[in-house]
Formats: structure tokens, C-alpha cells, sequence
């Protein structure tokens, strides 16, 4: 069972047809962009992959195809999280049965649990598989709720499988606390930054990031890791600047601005589900000027 | 204006007899305390010296007392920060004439003002001095006022002395969004890292660092410092970690904790003043058990 994840790692978009239905067949052309393009793993579907818009059995067909795309090449995890924990469950078990190589969830919606209302869902969920399991942290989208350092270790005790975190509260104590305790008990550890604030958490024992911008510019992301893990600060921090424009420019409407900028740069992936908008015409010409205005128009892969 | 980089901030406690008076005599230890043990700047007093519960006349004492004490060994930083910006600009005004090197505020306390007044409480204060000026973002403890970057921008045009933002927020996004725009129009625009969570800030461009810990673990800011100034963070985790460690002990003890640590490191100060709670013997006893356990701080100096 040994997976270890490293590098930029891609969480494909959810590619929709005009009439919002699933569009498997340029999903599979996204992945493959994906894995041409230096992805080091795939995972989906996250909030960028419009997860909670997402039917279960929609999320199993779509599971199924990632697995199926990707075929090996790298390692592929499911995103499980959904508003039932029941629906988390039976996801889990599809993504073992499909040959997934991992399953990743976040703390539950909603209900805002307790500490240990979170330990024991993650104890459930992480026993309920033979697979390797990856937590979710991102205490600004859940009203404040986080994993703690104290947390992070009851359950690394507790789970073998308990591989990695994605990370994303983006502050410099919240990451150390888990950490800097994930990583002394569990030296393998996956501590994967949300979005790619690789700068700020390489040097801190960060193993990668969960890429937002990959599908708009896997080369700006690579180079960004690419320096940062050969510790060239000033390099790193110049692509980091501009990452992080990039970003700024993406989380307005996450993802549809997201989408609108894949039509710009020739890989449309449809339309955002309600109650998300889809970018519309202004938007994708305002986020066309951003990209060439940054030189990602000019320097990145154009189409699939 | 020439560029005034404080490096490495010590931001000393405010020592209290047991009548709750500043003691002076024990200030004036702390200040040597600091002097000789890498300080190349003083910042006071800050929230760490308890500058909220001084007295307006008091505040002033301790500059002219600490500023008279140096004899310009260091430059001396006056915290300035109150709820009404004139008694925040007259307090500004003073401490320009005390000798102050620089003065440093943050967003005022209470108030919740719409950002064109946060804009203005800053330029008002600001444009009492001639000498340098730096803001403490410390959303935190400011009851959530935010700082733009917008903010920030309108004072570099407004500002010559605006100097720079030190950072309590730790926020990722919050410090490559305010330095890398202000470097596009002032290239020595400063971000200063307000904790001693220096790593991720100075990976994206925090040059100083303000210390309290530095009272408990001189040496171990100094290091973590010293690695962060050569941009070799990889090398600075392990210090980043201890210090994180560190942080969270004498967080978890409380509003005593920084005084109740210098205790223990055999450098009493008293107690703060009222309304925070004293350590009591219990808390000190834990305290004091925790940081005995840290094996990171067996090489730091006990005693005056």
C-alpha cells in the first residue's frame, strides 16, 4: 500500500454538456491533458469538480472513467465528501471496487461536529476501506471547523492508511500544527497545499499541491514546484506571486472562472452547474486579457 | 526617505510590581536582557507588553524610559495604536520626538470603520511623523478589520514614510497580495513577519521579523532568523518547528503564558495586569512542566 504523493497533483474540473449533463467524453480528454502535462496524481472531484452538485451515481460513472482513463499511470483518488455520510461511505466502497488507489474527505457538512464527532467519522471511513485515506482540511469554507495538531495525531495513530492532508486553511500556524505532528510520527506524510501556495509550505516539509491552475497552465505550476523544492527562493517566490494572481483571478466564482479560462486557452469543459454561474462571454474576455497579460496565453499549452 | 530595515524586532513584556505599577527598575533589565541577546531593533510597548493596558501617559514614560535606556544602541519602535486616530497621531507626534526610530500601528480597536475611514485613521497617524511607519495587520486581535491591498496602496501614494505591513494574520494569500503589489510601486515597500512564524513570510518576502518569544528563546529566534535573512528556509524548519511548539505552550497557558514562560526561564516580570488573568499555580506549574520537556530550549539562557 505504500503511495506516496509528491509534486503538482491535478483535480480535473467536472467537464458538463450545455444542458448541464455529464460529459464523459471530454473528461476523458481532460484527464489525459492532465497526465500528458505532468500531473503526478489525479483526484477528483473536489469542490472544483463541483462535487456537491454531483449526483452519487453521476460521481461512480465519473470515478469509473478516471480510473479507467488514467489506467495506472498515476495514482488516482476519489473524493468521497458528500452531505450524507452514508453517501460518503457507500462512495468510499465504489472507489475501492473501481481500483482507485486512494479515497480523500473532508470534515463532515454542515452539521459542524465535534472533535470527536470528526474523529470517529474519520475512523468509520478510514476502516470501511483497504485503501489508503487522505483528510481534507479547509476551515474557512466549514464555518471554523479544522483538524488540530492533537487530532491529526489520534488519527494517524489510529489509521494506519492515514496518508496525507490536503491542506487548505493557507496560514502559516494552522499548517505547522498539523505538521510539524504529522510528520514526526508519519515521516511520509502528505501534506498537500490546497491550491498552489507551494512557496509558503515547501520548505515546511509541504509534499505538493492540489493544483487549481493546472488545467490552464501545468508549466507555470511544475516550474513553481520545481523551484521551490531546489530551494531557489527568489524564483520560487516570483511564480508564486503570479500563481497566486492567478488564483485571485480563479476563486471569484470557483470554478466557473475556472471554466471560462479553459475555453480561453482552447479546452472548453462546458458549463457550471446552479447555484454555481457559469462564466459568461465578459467574464472569459476579462479572464483571456488576465491570462495574456500574465504570458500564460503565451506559454502554455494551447488545446487538448 | 532612506530605507530603515528593523531586522530582528525583540517586542519586551511590561514588568508590574505586585501593586500593579510599572517597575521600572526590572523594566530596565529587560531592555539589557534583550540588548544582549540579538535585538537589532525594539518594538514596545506592543500587545506583548500589554500597551492596551497602559495609561496614554504611561505608554509615553516607557518610550522616553527604553529610548534613554538603548542610548541608540538599537533604533527604538513606539507602538502607537488606539481607538481614536488623534490619540493615536498625538501619541505618534510624541514618540517622533522622544527619539523613536520608527512608530508602528494597527487598525483601531473597537471600531469596525468602513475601509475608507481604516484608509484614513492610517494616514492620519502616519502623516504625524516623518520618520518611517509600518502597520500591524493582526486581524486576529483587531476583532476581524480587515486590510485591503487596495488600502495599502492608496497609503503608499498618500504616505512617503509608509514603510511597511507586519504580519500577524499568516495569512498566504494576504502577504503575496500586499507585497507583491506594493513592490510594483515602491520597490523597498517592507513585509515584516508580525510572529515567529517567519518561514512561510519570508519565503514570500518578509525581510524582519517581530519577536516576543525572543524574551523565552532568544537564541532559537536568532537562528531561525539568521537561517530565514540567507533564504535557505528548507533549513530553518526544524527551528520553525520548535518555536512553533513553543508558541503553542505558552498560547495554551493563556494571557499569562509569555510572562509565566519568562518565569520559568528564570526572569520573573510579575504578573499582567487586570483584566488579563494571572497563571495561578496550577497553570504556572503546567507551564513550566511543558517547556521543561522541550528539549529545544535546553541551550537558551536562564536568568537575567
Amino acid at each position: 500500500m505504500p503511495l506516496v504523493l509528491k509534486g503538482v497533483m491535478q483535480s480535473p474540473v467536472t467537464p458538463l454538456k450545455e444542458d448541464f449533463s455529464p460529459d464523459l467524453a471530454t473528461f476523458e480528454k481532460l484527464l489525459d491533458f492532465h497526465v500528458r502535462t505532468g500531473a503526478t496524481a489525479i483526484s477528483w472531484p473536489h469542490h472544483k469538480g463541483e462535487s456537491l452538485n454531483l449526483t452519487i451515481a453521476e460521481r461512480k460513472a465519473f470515478a469509473e472513467v478516471a480510473v479507467k482513463v488514467v489506467a495506472g499511470r498515476i495514482p488516482v483518488s476519489i473524493h468521497v465528501s458528500a452531505l450524507a455520510v452514508e453517501d460518503s461511505m457507500e462512495l468510499a466502497r465504489h472507489a475501492q471496487e473501481t481500483g482507485a488507489d486512494a479515497i480523500i474527505a473532508i470534515t463532515p457538512y454542515f452539521w459542524n461536529p465535534s472533535i470527536e464527532g470528526i474523529y470517529d467519522y474519520f475512523v468509520r471511513l478510514g476502516t470501511s476501506i483497504d485503501l489508503p485515506l487522505i483528510a481534507y482540511n479547509s476551515p474557512s469554507y466549514l464555518s471554523g471547523l479544522e483538524f488540530t495538531g492533537e487530532l491529526t495525531r489520534r488519527l494517524i495513530e489510529r489509521l494506519p492508511n492515514f496518508i496525507g492532508m490536503k491542506e487548505a486553511s493557507f496560514n502559516s500556524e494552522k499548517f505547522l500544527e498539523i505538521s510539524r505532528v504529522a510528520l514526526a510520527l508519519r515521516p511520509d506524510f502528505a501534506m498537500i497545499a490546497g491550491v498552489e501556495f507551494l512557496a509558503p509550505c515547501v520548505p515546511l516539509g509541504g509534499a505538493g499541491s492540489y493544483s487549481s491552475a493546472g488545467a490552464i497552465c501545468p508549466n507555470l505550476c511544475i516550474q513553481l514546484y520545481d523551484a521551490c523544492v531546489a530551494g531557489e527562493s527568489s524564483r520560487a517566490r516570483e511564480l508564486q506571486f503570479k500563481l497566486a494572481r492567478l488564483w485571485d483571478l480563479f476563486r471569484d466564482q470557483y470554478p466557473s472562472s475556472l471554466k471560462g479560462g479553459m475555453v480561453v486557452m482552447g479546452r472548453p469543459v462546458g458549463p457550471t452547474r446552479p447555484p454555481l454561474p457559469t462564466a459568461t462571454k465578459e467574464r472569459q474576455a476579462y479572464i483571456g486579457a488576465q491570462l495574456e497579460e500574465l504570458g500564460i496565453a503565451q506559454t502554455e499549452p494551447h488545446g487538448w | 526617505m532612506s530605507t530603515f530595515v528593523p531586522g530582528l524586532v525583540h517586542t519586551p513584556i511590561t514588568p508590574f510590581t505586585p501593586e500593579l505599577k510599572i517597575d521600572f527598575g526590572l523594566f530596565e533589565k529587560v531592555i539589557e536582557f534583550h540588548l544582549r541577546n540579538g535585538a537589532e531593533a525594539l518594538a514596545l510597548p506592543m500587545h506583548a507588553g500589554e500597551s492596551v493596558s497602559l495609561s496614554d501617559a504611561e505608554q509615553r514614560t516607557l518610550l522616553e524610559l527604553a529610548v534613554n535606556q538603548v542610548k541608540g544602541r538599537v533604533p527604538v519602535i513606539a507602538h502607537v495604536s488606539d481607538s481614536g486616530t488623534a490619540i493615536a497621531a498625538a501619541r505618534a507626534r510624541h514618540a517622533e520626538q522622544a527619539g523613536a526610530a520608527a512608530i508602528v500601528a494597527t487598525t483601531p480597536y473597537y471600531w469596525t470603520p468602513p475601509p475608507a475611514m481604516v484608509l484614513e485613521h492610517f494616514v492620519q497617524i502616519g502623516a504625524a511623523v516623518s520618520i518611517p511607519y509600518f502597520v500591524h495587520y493582526a486581524p486576529d486581535e483587531m476583532g476581524g478589520t480587515k486590510l485591503g491591498t487596495d488600502t495599502v496602496l492608496k497609503l503608499i501614494e498618500r504616505l512617503g514614510n509608509f514603510a511597511g505591513v507586519v504580519d500577524s494574520s499568516l495569512d498566504w494569500q494576504f502577504m503575496i497580495n500586499i507585497v507583491s503589489s506594493a513592490w510594483r510601486v515602491r520597490p523597498d515597500f517592507q513585509l515584516l513577519s508580525g510572529t515567529e512564524y517567519m518561514v512561510s513570510a519570508g519565503a514570500v518576502g518578509a525581510t524582519s521579523l517581530f519577536s516576543s518569544l525572543c524574551g523565552v528563546a532568544p537564541q532559537l529566534v536568532r537562528e531561525l532568523y539568521d537561517i530565514c535573512r540567507t533564504e535557505k528556509y528548507q533549513d530553518a524548519r526544524r527551528a520553525q518547528e520548535d518555536l512553533a511548539a513553543l508558541r503553542q505552550i505558552v498560547k495554551r497557558a493563556g494571557a499569562g503564558g509569555l510572562k509565566g514562560a519568562m518565569r520559568a526561564m528564570g526572569r520573573a516580570c510579575g504578573e499582567p495586569r487586570p483584566p488579563l488573568q494571572p497563571l495561578g499555580a496550577g497553570g504556572y506549574k503546567t507551564l513550566a512542566a511543558e517547556l521543561g520537556a522541550l528539549a529545544a530550549l535546553r541551550a537558551e539562557p536562564r536568568g537575567w
